[in-house]
């Protein structure tokens, strides 16, 4: 599904490169549930936006589904956008102007999709994560871990083919930080989503089945978990 | 304190550059505007002031009835002045009599030598007039230079022109329509240019009555030009003098015509605001327009201070941790509302700086505008100082207060927390702001584009005759001139571009009309007045009028034919035109028949109705030559024309006008209506848009994380753009229905002042519409593009 081939990204600092990714080359096949691990400032977050096509490498190529998107055109990454890329922040950011109902259904009426089907599957997401008592209310009057929730329906709700996770549960306590990864995994297994996560907790990337260590910009490791 | 503060606002202001800039840019452009405005209003306020007994100062007012027709005149009949003089001895100290005239005035140097020739407008005045208006004398005195005839009294500036220094002046003489020597008797300073009475060549009032005919017994005949000024003794009020008008009425006017003569008094000051009466000195404004030009200055004000509180609200925001920790520190409100207020008067202490400058610039172009001589001196004038300071403070609390109320009162514990949202900032009071901004700006658009379009309506209506490339020139009537009149006609028909010449009293459209009874095919007078007009047989040829019955007048020095107009024959309920041929009329104690009649034409500014008119012939009424041109050889024609007329008439000086330059005058405020509209309409757009300018930016730079967001949720830059202009496209558009009934009343009001207007509809709203909501999109775009194109992963990267 995903794959990486020498991607290099530096910036340029008084005409000397400080490189946060070097010639790193992996691929991430469908159904693959992968944690990325690593000291603070390694590039975990940089790699995960390049997958995420927020950030472009400035070397190397980049195929999602079989496409070069290396330097995509506006039209083509908000089509994929749409319909096979979720988002799921570590500051949530939701849009504080906008109840439970309305995050969720966001991306739905950027993809379009009629009222009826729409209605039905804010329905299902809020049922499903038990937040059906919350979709009225603005995500202010929300704790952390119902805004992740929430963030990760909202996520869901173009049913996209593969979730992309930053810290997801970094500003959570461990009791809510579990409940998010137990979601991740049951998407995992049971919906076949795709999920690459960015994590500092040893026991979160046990949830998946593969850990990518990053050090300094390069692929230290790359463990598959039992 | 205050150091702290000052310095403190000058670092938020440098801060938050951009929005500074368009804080003083609107502001210092609305506030140029106030004082432009408010140095015009102060000069047209001051006319005719510092007279010593200003209050009790009065023009006499003359008036008919008819049963269907009122009018006014400020001249009086020749013998009112003595009459009333006797009869109100009760209630005037003293009735003055000033009669405007004109004539060729000469000079002859030491050697005899005949040294200046000019044409020049005098005033006939007895010492009462001087006596009522304390003018300054520099020499002489009311009483001894005016008593005696052929004495005149000139202006400093007039002897100055006319023997080199009005010092060596009184003693000599000059001479007057070539016949009379007149003795300098005395000087007085120059009038300024904010006077009514525009006196530099005074002639004894004795010197009128010598040469003057019957008129000066006449209780019937009434000029404009003889004015009579009273002043009211102390302590009586103009109510008693009111009483004693109708007993004087009975005593001088005859009881059985058919119009009824009344009097009123017209307080001095009143003089320069009164457009229907005029004066010497042809400069009348209405209060309307002033207090018109009022009303956009505050607009103006209004929206540039709108700008500051949408743009300090939006910005509160950010400040609002500011306010939080200051609060812990232990500020108190008043002390914030202080710091906030101090950087709103730094705002507008520089706007204002920037706005004299500015003011400063706009000053020639205004005066060109109102061909009037206008100071900004503040050492002069020193109330436009004190308004300028009245006008800071005004802005400062008008522009800060609120907005400081608003920061100074979030609580600290949500403050800190950032918990303030944009909601918080008064984000309904802001919409309704910037539409009460935008239908002022819509209102003023409307509003330009119909003052544009009846102008254009004016320039291009038919009027009945041809206007163009006829030239008036004047002529003599005494009776040396009239002997050469035939020559002057035939040499001046010789020159080549010249297509036909008339004689006449006046053109078919002019300001000099002359209204009077008359009787048709009866012994007794009409139920209305005619315009009578003089002319010879080429009258209707050369300003291009069309006889739709019988003929055009006929070669005759005398009265013996008459034209008459359409409208004439329908007031006397005459069908068929053919029916009134033949009939006899009787007008200025003549008779003849009427030979023809002429189709309407307007007699007058468009913004009357036409007049009933008779045309005849007489030699001895003409003043005028009017000479059609070929519009090609206008220049040379014109020379040429000069020339022979100064070989026929060498006595005499020459003097010339177009017709369409006549026309056009009427509508001089029409005129500066439109500039200023135009002028003010565009300050105010561009006030509105930067404001707007500023608002968007704001939302958008607040916005930048939701818009980050979308985009990963998949909208695109159109759907982005979309998102953030819609609420101003909204405020806009309600603006505009906000504004249609407003301009609406507005526009039918003003139009509702001529008789040939445009029908209003419903285009120039259209119009002003899709300007507004076209500039607003523009406006709004370039903005929210930026925003929408943004690097995303700049907002969403670090919490
Ligand atoms: N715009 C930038 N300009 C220069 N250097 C940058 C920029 N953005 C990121 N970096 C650098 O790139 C490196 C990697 O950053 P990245 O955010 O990927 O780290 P991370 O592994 O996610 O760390 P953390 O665990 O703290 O989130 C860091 O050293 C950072 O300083
Ligand atoms: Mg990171």
């Amino acid at each position: 599904m995903i794959q990486l081939t020498n991607i290099e990204k530096y910036y340029a600092n008084k005409g000397v490169k400080n490189y946060v990714l070097r010639l790193v080359t992996t691929t991430i096949k469908q159904g693959e549930f992968v944690s990325i691990m690593g000291p603070s400032g390694a590039g975990k977050s940089t790699l995960l936006n390049i997958i995420g096509m927020l950030e472009e490498p400035t070397y190397g190529t980049y195929e999602f589904l079989g496409e070069n998107v290396t330097s995509l055109n506006e039209r083509k990454r908000i089509e994929l956008y749409r319909n096979h890329i979720g988002f799921v922040f570590q500051a949530y950011h939701l849009i504080d102007e906008m109840t439970v109902y309305e995050n969720i259904e966001a991306p739905l009426l950027y993809k379009k999709i009629g009222s009826s089907e729409r209605a039905s599957r804010i329905a299902d997401l809020l049922d499903r994560f038990n937040i059906v008592a919350k979709k009225d209310l603005f995500p202010n009057q929300l704790s952390g871990g119902q805004q992740q929730l929430v963030g990760i329906a909202r996520a869901l709700a173009a049913q996209p083919s593969i979730i992309l996770a930053d810290e997801p549960t970094g500003n959570l306590q461990s009791a809510q930080a579990e409940e998010i990864m137990e979601l991740f995994k049951k998407l995992n297994q049971e919906d076949g989503i795709t999920i690459i996560q960015v994590t500092h907790s040893e026991k979160n990337a046990q949830y998946g089945n593969r850990i990518l260590h990053i050090a300094d910009g390069v692929v230290k490791e790359d463990v598959t978990v039992a | 304190m205050f150091k702290l503060n000052l310095k403190i606002a000058w670092r938020n202001l440098w801060k938050n550059k951009g929005y500074t800039l368009i804080n003083i840019l609107g502001l210092s452009i609305g506030m140029a505007s106030c004082i432009l405005i408010f140095i015009f209003i102060r000069y047209q306020l001051s006319f005719d002031e510092n007279f010593k007994n200003e209050g009790r100062i009065y023009r006499v007012i003359t008036s008919w009835t008819a049963p269907d027709s009122f009018f006014e005149s400020p001249g009086t009949a020749r013998p009112l002045p003595p009459a009333m003089r006797n009869d109100f001895r009760q209630q005037f100290d003293r009735v003055g009599t000033i009669q405007g005239g004109g004539g060729i005035i000469k000079v002859k140097d030491a050697s005899g030598k005949e040294s200046i020739k000019t044409a020049e407008d005098v005033q006939y005045a007895d010492p009462d007039f001087f006596e009522i208006l304390d003018f300054k004398w520099l020499e002489g005195n009311p009483r001894q230079s005016l008593s005696q005839p052929n004495t005149v009294v000139l202006s400093d500036e007039m002897a100055n022109k006319l023997f080199g220094d009005w010092h060596k002046a009184v003693g000599q003489s000059i001479n007057f329509k070539n016949k009379l020597d007149l003795k300098v008797t005395g000087i007085i300073e120059k009038t300024p240019e904010n006077s009514s009475f525009p006196l530099r060549i005074i002639i004894s009032y004795k010197t009128y009555q010598n040469q003057a005919g019957p008129e000066l017994t006449s209780w019937g005949s009434v000029s404009s030009s003889s004015e009579c000024y009273v002043l009211l003794k102390k302590g009586v009020s103009i109510e008693d003098a009111n009483r004693s008008i109708p007993q004087f009425i009975d005593k001088y006017y005859q009881k059985d015509d058919i119009s009824k003569e009344g009097h009123r008094f017209q307080p001095l000051r009143d003089i320069h605001y009164n457009e229907e009466l005029g004066n010497f000195a042809n400069k009348v404004i209405s209060k309307k327009e002033l207090y018109g030009l009022a009303i956009i200055g505050v607009f103006l004000l209004l929206t540039a201070c709108i700008n500051f509180i949408n743009l300090a609200t939006a910005q509160a925001v950010s400040r609002g941790k500011e306010v939080g920790v200051r609060k812990v520190m232990g500020s108190l409100r008043r002390q914030l509302i202080v710091q906030f207020l101090t950087e709103t008067l730094t705002i507008t202490v520089l706007s204002l700086l920037v706005g004299c400058v500015l003011t400063e610039i706009a000053l020639p172009g205004m005066q060109s505008l109102f061909k009037d001589h206008i100071s900004f001196s503040i050492i002069e004038h020193p109330i436009i100082l004190a308004f300028m300071l009245v006008l800071m403070i005004l802005v400062s609390f008008l522009a800060g207060f609120y907005p400081a109320m608003v920061m100074s009162g979030y609580s600290p514990a949500l403050a800190i927390k950032n918990k303030i949202t944009a909601n918080a900032g008064g984000l309904s009071l802001r919409k309704i702001l910037v539409v009460v901004q935008f239908a002022i700006t819509i209102i003023l658009i409307i509003g330009t584009l119909v003052v544009l379009r009846q102008m254009s309506y004016m320039r291009e209506k038919p009027l009945g005759f041809i206007p163009t490339a006829v030239a008036l020139v004047d002529i003599p009537s005494d009776s040396i001139a009239i002997t050469r009149y035939h020559t002057l006609q035939d040499q001046i028909n010789k020159i080549p571009g010249v297509l036909s010449t008339s004689y006449c009293s006046a053109a078919p459209s002019s300001d000099f009309n002359n209204e009077s009874n008359f009787r048709y095919n009866s012994t007794v007078n009409a139920t209305f007045q005619a315009n009578t007009k003089t002319g010879d047989e080429n009258y209707f040829k050369t300003f291009g009028l069309a006889i739709i019955a019988g003929k055009g007048l006929t070669k005759s020095d005398t009265v013996r034919n008459f034209v008459v107009n359409e409208t004439m024959l329908k007031k006397l309920n005459v069908v068929n035109y053919n029916e009134a041929l033949g009939k006899t009329i009787r007008v200025h104690g003549k008779t003849g028949t009427i030979v023809g009649v002429v189709k309407d034409f307007n007699n007058r500014s468009l913004h009357e109705p036409i007049s009933p008119i008779i045309l005849n012939s007489d030699k001895e009424s003409y003043t005028t030559i009017a000479i059609k041109l070929d519009s090609k050889s206008i220049l040379p024609a014109m020379q040429a024309i000069e020339k022979t007329w100064n070989n026929v008439l060498p006595e005499y000086v020459y003097g010339s006008t177009f017709l369409d330059d006549k026309i056009s005058e009427y509508y001089q405020t029409e005129k500066i209506m439109g500039a200023l509209f135009k002028v003010f309409a565009g300050v105010i757009i561009f006030i509105s848009f930067i404001g707007l300018f500023g608002l968007i930016s704001f939302v958008a730079t607040q916005r930048t994380r939701e818009v980050a967001i979308r985009k990963v949720l998949g909208a695109s830059t159109v759907e982005l753009v979309k998102m953030l202009n819609g609420s101003f496209l909204m405020m806009v558009f309600i603006a505009n229905l906000v504004a249609w009934p407003l301009a609406y009343l507005f526009v039918a009001k003003w139009l509702a002042t001529f008789t040939y207007r445009i029908e209003v509809n419903i285009w120039p709203f259209i119009l002003a519409m899709i300007i507004s909501m076209t500039i607003t999109l523009i406006t709004v775009s370039i903005r929210s593009y930026k925003a929408a194109v943004a690097n995303t992963i700049d907002a969403l990267k670090y919490e």
